[in-house]
C-alpha cells in the first residue's frame, strides 16, 4: 500500500511540475513573443496635419528706374508692403483618394476620414513687396538696347534666390520694349514693366502704386504660383473644380509629383529591309535634354535610356489620303495607335517610378510618307502627339531618301535636332512646364539653351511643393487612421521612425514655404514624401492585418489543446483529492 | 554465444559494404530521411573544402556540423576508404556498446530483483514477472542485431551520415555510466552535448543511475546528493568548456556557435524531413514564429522532469524515453536517430506481454518507411501530390512513434505495479479488478 502511495505522488508532482513550467516558462513566453509591438507615433502632430494651412509666401523686389517716379514720390517710397490673401479650400473629398503611382502593394486608402481628422485646407497667400528705386549700375543695365540684354545684365548684377522676383519699372520713354508689349518676363527672374504716360501724371505715390499693383499682380500670377496651379496641385486632396476645359486637359496632362522619372526613348523601325536607321540618341540627349534635366534636377532624380525595336507597327492603319498623296493618321484614332506598341515598350522593372515613353516611328515604305491629321483635318506641322501621363510619339518620314535607283536598305541618318526639338517641347508639357499664353501686352522671352526659364522652375516648385505636401499628409494621416482603427497592426520601430521623420519634414517643408526658401521647402517636401511612402508600404504592416482574435484561437488551439487537457484533468483531480482529504480529516475531528 | 556475433558481424559489414559499392550509395546520401543538414557527408566534404582554402567552413551557410569533426575528417580525408571505414566503424561501436551495456546491466538489475526476492517484496503470483537469467541470456545479441540489421542504421551508415558518430559517442556515455564511471559519463555525455545539444537531458537519468549505484538517496534536504550533483555538474561543465574552448583554438573564431548551435536552435533550414519542424515553420505566420519556435524547442527537454520524477527508480529506461522523446521532437532528425532508441527494443523483451498496440505501431511504422520515398516521388518528381501528402506521412510516423514510446512507458509501469501488487489484482471483495492507469 505505502508503494501505491509514492507511486501516486509521484503521478501528481509529475503533473505538478509540467503545470509550473506551463506557467513560469509557457506563459511569459507566449506574452513576450506575440505581443502586438506597437511603437510611438507622433498622433497629434499627425492630427494637426490633417488641418492643412499652407502658407505661401512669395519675395517681390519692385524697382523704379530713373524717370518713372519723381524725386518726391522717391523720398516716399514705402520700404516694404504686405498683401495677404486667403482661400479656404473645402477638403469633404479625401474619401476617394487612391494612389496610381505606385505600383507595388495598393492597400485602398480610402477611410472615413471626417470622423477622425476633420479636413480642411487653408490655404494663405503673402506677397512681400520690397520697394526701391534702381541702383546705377541698374540704370546703366536698363539702357542696353534690347530687352534681352538689359535681363542679361541685370542678372549678372544681382542673383535673386529661388522663389522670389525682381520686377523694373520702366518709363514710356524706355525703348527696350516695343510699342504694343507693356511687360516683358525674361529668361530669369526679372520682369519689366512699363509704366504709362497717365498713370504719372500728377499724381501721388499711392494712386501710382495703386495703379501699378495688377500689373504687377499679373506678372506674379505669369511668374510665381497662381491660386489656380496651387488648387491643381492640391487635387489629390480636394476635389478640384476647374474652370474651363483647359484647364482640366493642362491638370490631366502633367506627371504626378514623383521623386524620380525614367525617360525611354524607342526607335521604331517596322521595316528594317527598307530602312537601315541611325540615330545618335547618345548626343541628342547630352545637346537637347540633359540640360533641362539638369535644370530640374532638384525636382526629382530622372534616369534615361534608349532602345531601338524593329517590326514594331502601330495599333491603326494609316488610310491613304488622294489630296495629299499621303497616308494619314486621325487625331481619332491616335488613341488605338499607342496600347500595341506599349506592349513591347518593356520598361524597368526594378524601378516603380513613373516611366516617360518617347517614340520615334519611321513608318515603312508601303505607308509613307505619314502624317498626322489633327481634328479640323489639317496636317499638324510638328508631325507628333503626346499621350497624358505616357509620353510623346512622332512620326518621322524617310520618303525624301527614295531615289528612282535607290538601292535598299536605304541608310538614313536622322535629324536629331528636328527629333528633339518636338521631344522637348512634349518633355516640358508632360513635366508640368505649363507654357500658358500670356496676358495681353505681355512679351515673354523665348527660353534659352536650357529649355527652362528661371521663373518657370520656380512655378513647377512652388506646384511641386505644394502637391507632395498634399500628397504626404494625406498618406500621414490616413496610415495614422488605418492605424488606429485597426488595433492588430505591427508598427515596428522602423515604420515609427519612417512616419516621425515624414511629419518632421512636412514641418519643417511648410515652415520654409512660409518664410519664403523655396529651395529647403521643395527638398523637405520631397523626404518627406519619400519617408510617408516608405512607411504606409511597408510590408511589416500587413503581417498581422488579417489576425482577429478568433483566429489567433484557431492558430493556438489545434497544438495547445490536446497538450492542456490532460494537464487540466490531472490539476482538477489533485485539488478534488486535496478537498477530499480536507473532508475526511473534518470527519475524524468530529 | 561468440560465434552468432561472429557471424552477425560479418553479415552487417557485407550488407554495408555490399551497399557502399553498388550505385545505391549515392542515392541514399541524398535521402532527406537519412540525411538532415548538419549530418549530410556532403555537406561536410564542402566544409573540408572550405578549410583547405583557408577559409572559414561556416561562411557559406553549407556546413553545419561541430569544429572537432571537421578537425577529424581533415585528418581523415587523405586516405578514402578510411573515411568509409570510419562510418562503419561509428555503426560497430555503438552496437560494441550496446553489448557492453547490457552485459554490464544484467548482474545489477539481478542483484536488484534477488535482493527484493530475499525480502519477501514481490506477492508469490508475481514471480513468473520475474526475468530468469536463461531468458536475458540472448539478449545482447538481439540488441546487436537490431542495431546492425535495422535497415534504418544501414541507410543511416551507407549515406555516411555523421549521425552515426553521434551516436557512437551516446553509446560510449551508456556504457561508461553502465560502468559505474562517472568522470568518463560525464566527458562523453558532454560530447554528445557538444555534438547536438540536446543530449543534455540526459544529465537527469545518468545522475540517478550513479547515486542509485552509489546508494546516495535523492532527497533535497541531503547534502551528499547536492555534493553529488555539484560533482556531476562541475565535471561536465567543466569537459563542455573545454571542448568549446579546444574548438575555438582549432578554428580562430566563434563563427561555429550560431552556425552549429543557432542553426539547430533557430531551424532555418525548412527541408523536409522525418520531423515535425518543416512543414508547421514553413507554414507558420511570421508573427508566431518565434512563439512557436520556443514551443517546439522547449517541448524537447519538457518531459525531463516529469519523466525524471516518475521514473526515478529506473533510470536505465529514463535513458530509453529521453533519447525517444529527443529523436521525435529534435529539429532535424534522421532514420539514424530512430535507430538508435530502437536498439534498446530487446532490453525491455519483458514488457512484451503489457503492451497493448505494438502490432499496429509496427505495421504503421513500416508503412511510413516505405511511403517516405513513394510520396517524396509522387511530390518533387511526378507532381502527382504535395508537400501536405509527405507531411501527413511524416505525421503519422512521428504518433507512431510516440504511440510506441508511450506503450512501452505505460507497460513499464504497470510490471513495475504487478511486481509489487501481485499479477492477479483482487478487489477487496475479492472480485477481478481492472488497472487503471493514471
Amino acid at each position: 500500500m505505502a508503494i501505491t502511495e509514492v507511486e501516486r505522488r509521484r503521478g501528481q508532482l509529475a503533473a505538478l511540475s509540467i503545470a509550473a513550467v506551463v506557467i513560469i516558462v509557457g506563459v511569459p513566453l507566449w506574452w513576450r513573443t506575440t505581443e502586438t509591438y506597437r511603437a510611438w507615433l507622433p498622433v497629434s502632430q499627425i492630427k494637426d496635419l490633417a488641418k492643412l494651412q499652407l502658407h505661401l509666401s512669395a519675395d517681390v523686389e519692385v524697382v523704379f528706374a530713373r524717370g518713372t517716379v519723381t524725386p518726391e514720390q522717391q523720398k516716399k517710397v514705402p520700404l516694404t508692403q504686405t498683401q495677404d490673401e486667403e482661400h479656404t479650400v473645402d477638403g469633404d473629398l479625401l474619401m476617394q483618394f487612391m494612389i496610381l503611382r505606385s505600383q507595388n502593394m495598393k492597400p485602398a486608402r480610402s477611410f472615413d476620414s471626417q470622423t477622425f481628422f476633420p479636413e480642411d485646407t487653408t490655404l494663405r497667400y503673402r506677397y512681400e513687396t520690397k520697394y526701391r528705386t534702381a541702383t546705377i549700375m541698374e540704370e546703366d543695365a536698363l539702357k542696353k538696347p534690347t530687352a534681352a540684354e538689359a535681363d542679361l545684365s541685370l542678372h549678372m548684377l544681382s542673383e535673386s534666390p529661388c522663389g522670389s522676383l525682381v520686377v523694373y519699372v520702366i518709363p514710356e520713354s524706355s525703348s527696350l520694349l516695343p510699342e504694343d508689349v507693356n511687360v516683358y518676363i525674361g529668361q530669369r527672374r526679372t520682369a519689366l514693366v512699363r509704366i504709362s504716360a497717365q498713370m504719372r501724371v500728377g499724381k501721388t505715390l499711392e494712386q501710382l502704386l495703386a495703379q501699378l499693383e495688377p500689373q504687377i499682380k499679373q506678372v506674379l500670377q505669369v511668374m510665381s504660383f497662381s491660386h489656380t496651379d496651387i488648387t491643381v496641385a492640391l487635387s489629390d486632396r480636394v476635389r478640384f473644380r476647374p474652370g474651363n476645359k483647359e484647364s482640366i486637359a493642362d491638370s490631366m496632362r502633367a506627371f504626378k509629383s514623383s521623386p524620380g522619372y525614367e525617360i525611354t526613348f524607342s526607335l521604331l523601325n517596322p521595316d528594317p529591309k527598307s530602312h537601315q536607321l541611325h540615330w545618335d540618341i547618345e548626343g541628342a540627349v547630352q545637346t537637347y535634354i540633359q540640360p533641362l534635366l539638369t535644370k530640374l534636377s532638384p525636382l526629382a532624380n530622372f534616369s534615361m535610356d534608349s532602345q531601338t525595336l524593329y517590326y514594331t507597327m502601330l495599333g491603326v492603319t494609316p488610310r491613304f489620303d488622294s489630296s495629299f498623296e499621303a497616308y494619314t493618321l486621325n487625331a481619332d484614332s491616335l488613341a488605338h495607335v499607342i496600347n500595341p506598341v506599349e506592349a513591347r515598350l518593356g520598361s524597368n522593372a526594378a524601378s516603380s517610378n513613373p516611366v516617360l515613353n518617347f517614340l520615334l516611328y519611321v513608318p515603312d515604305i508601303r505607308h509613307s510618307p505619314l502624317y498626322i491629321h489633327d481634328h479640323r483635318k489639317q496636317e499638324v506641322p510638328s508631325n507628333a502627339f503626346h499621350s497624358p501621363r505616357w509620353g510623346g510619339i512622332m512620326v518621322y518620314n524617310v520618303n525624301g531618301f527614295y531615289g528612282s535607283e535607290t538601292e535598299f536598305p536605304v541608310h538614313v541618318n536622322i535629324n536629331m535636332a528636328k527629333v528633339m526639338g518636338v521631344f522637348l517641347a512634349q518633355l516640358r508639357l508632360l513635366l508640368g512646364v505649363q507654357s500658358l499664353s500670356p496676358p495681353p501686352g505681355f512679351l515673354v522671352a523665348p527660353c534659352g539653351s536650357t529649355g527652362l526659364a528661371d521663373w518657370e522652375l520656380d512655378r513647377l516648385m512652388w506646384s511641386r511643393s505644394v502637391e507632395n505636401i498634399a500628397t504626404a499628409t494625406t498618406t500621414i494621416t490616413s496610415l495614422a487612421q488605418l492605424l488606429d482603427q485597426i488595433g492588430n497592426i505591427v508598427i515596428n520601430d522602423n515604420i515609427a521612425q519612417q512616419v516621425s521623420s515624414a511629419v518632421t519634414s512636412l514641418q519643417l517643408a511648410m515652415a520654409e514655404l512660409e518664410v519664403g526658401n523655396l529651395g529647403f521647402a521643395l527638398q523637405y517636401s520631397k523626404e518627406a514624401i519619400l519617408a510617408s511612402e516608405k512607411a504606409f508600404f511597408d510590408p511589416s504592416l500587413l503581417h498581422l492585418l488579417y489576425f482577429p482574435d478568433d483566429q489567433k484561437f484557431a492558430i493556438y488551439i489545434p497544438l495547445f489543446l490536446p497538450m492542456c487537457v490532460p494537464i487540466l484533468l490531472s490539476m482538477l483531480k489533485i485539488v478534488s483529492e486535496a478537498r477530499q482529504r480536507r473532508r475526511e480529516k473534518q470527519a475524524k475531528k468530529e | 554465444m561468440a560465434a552468432p556475433l561472429t557471424l552477425l558481424l560479418i553479415v552487417a559489414v557485407t550488407i554495408r559494404a555490399a551497399l557502399f559499392r553498388s550505385s545505391l550509395a549515392e542515392l541514399i546520401a541524398e535521402r532527406v530521411e537519412v540525411v538532415s543538414p548538419i549530418t549530410a557527408w556532403k555537406r561536410v566534404v564542402e566544409g573540408l573544402a572550405l578549410l583547405d582554402l583557408g577559409v572559414s567552413p561556416y561562411s557559406g551557410d553549407v556546413f553545419h556540423e561541430t569544429p572537432l569533426i571537421i578537425y577529424m575528417f581533415h585528418f581523415l580525408v587523405d586516405y578514402a576508404e578510411i573515411t568509409f571505414m570510419t562510418f562503419v566503424f561509428g555503426a560497430l561501436c555503438v552496437c560494441i556498446c550496446f553489448f557492453f551495456i547490457y552485459l554490464s546491466l544484467m548482474p545489477f538489475q539481478f542483484r536488484k530483483q534477488k535482493f527484493a526476492l530475499e525480502a519477501d517484496r514481490y506477492p508469490m503470483d508475481s514471480l513468473e514477472l520475474i526475468r530468469s537469467p536463461k531468458e536475458m541470456y540472448y539478449v545482447p545479441l538481439k540488441v546487436a542485431m537490431f542495431y546492425l540489421l535495422n535497415p534504418f542504421t544501414i541507410l543511416s551508415c551507407v549515406a555516411k551520415s555523421t549521425c552515426g558518430l553521434n551516436n557512437a559517442v551516446l553509446a560510449l556515455f551508456f556504457l561508461s555510466t553502465i560502468k559505474g564511471n562517472v568522470l568518463l559519463s560525464a566527458i562523453f555525455l558532454c560530447l554528445a552535448t557538444y555534438q547536438s545539444i540536446y543530449p543534455i537531458t540526459l544529465c537527469a537519468p545518468a545522475m540517478l543511475y550513479f547515486m542509485q549505484r552509489q546508494y546516495i538517496p535523492v532527497n533535497f534536504h541531503r547534502v551528499s546528493f547536492w555534493w553529488f550533483i555539484v560533482q556531476y555538474l562541475f565535471m561536465y561543465l567543466g569537459s563542455l568548456f573545454v571542448l568549446i574552448c579546444l574548438s575555438f583554438f582549432l578554428l580562430g573564431s566563434w563563427d561555429y556557435l550560431p552556425s552549429v548551435y543557432g542553426f539547430i536552435l533557430s531551424v532555418p533550414d525548412l527541408t523536409p524531413n522525418i520531423g515535425l519542424f518543416w512543414y508547421f515553420f514553413a507554414e507558420m505566420f511570421e508573427h508566431f514564429r518565434l512563439f512557436f519556435l520556443c514551443v517546439f524547442q522547449i517541448n524537447v527537454f519538457f518531459y525531463t522532469i516529469p519523466l525524471s520524477i516518475k521514473l526515478k527508480e529506473h533510470p536505465v529506461f529514463l535513458i530509453f524515453m529521453q533519447l525517444a522523446v529527443i529523436s521525435i521532437f529534435k529539429s532535424y532528425p534522421t532514420v539514424g536517430d530512430v535507430a538508435l532508441y530502437l536498439a534498446f527494443l530487446p532490453v525491455w523483451s519483458h514488457l512484451h506481454r503489457f503492451l497493448r498496440n505494438i502490432f499496429l505501431v509496427s505495421c504503421v511504422l513500416l508503412a511510413c518507411s516505405a511511403l517516405f520515398p513513394v510520396l517524396w516521388h509522387l511530390w518533387i518528381y511526378a507532381g502527382s501530390a504535395n508537400s501536405n501528402f509527405y507531411y501527413a506521412i511524416t505525421l503519422l510516423f512521428n504518433v507512431a512513434q510516440i504511440l510506441l514510446v508511450s506503450d512501452y512507458f505505460y507497460a513499464f509501469l504497470r510490471r513495475e505495479h504487478h511486481l509489487t501488487n501481485g499479477l492477479y489484482l483482487k478487489r477487496k471483495d475479492g472480485s477481478e479488478a481492472t488497472l487503471i492507469l493514471k
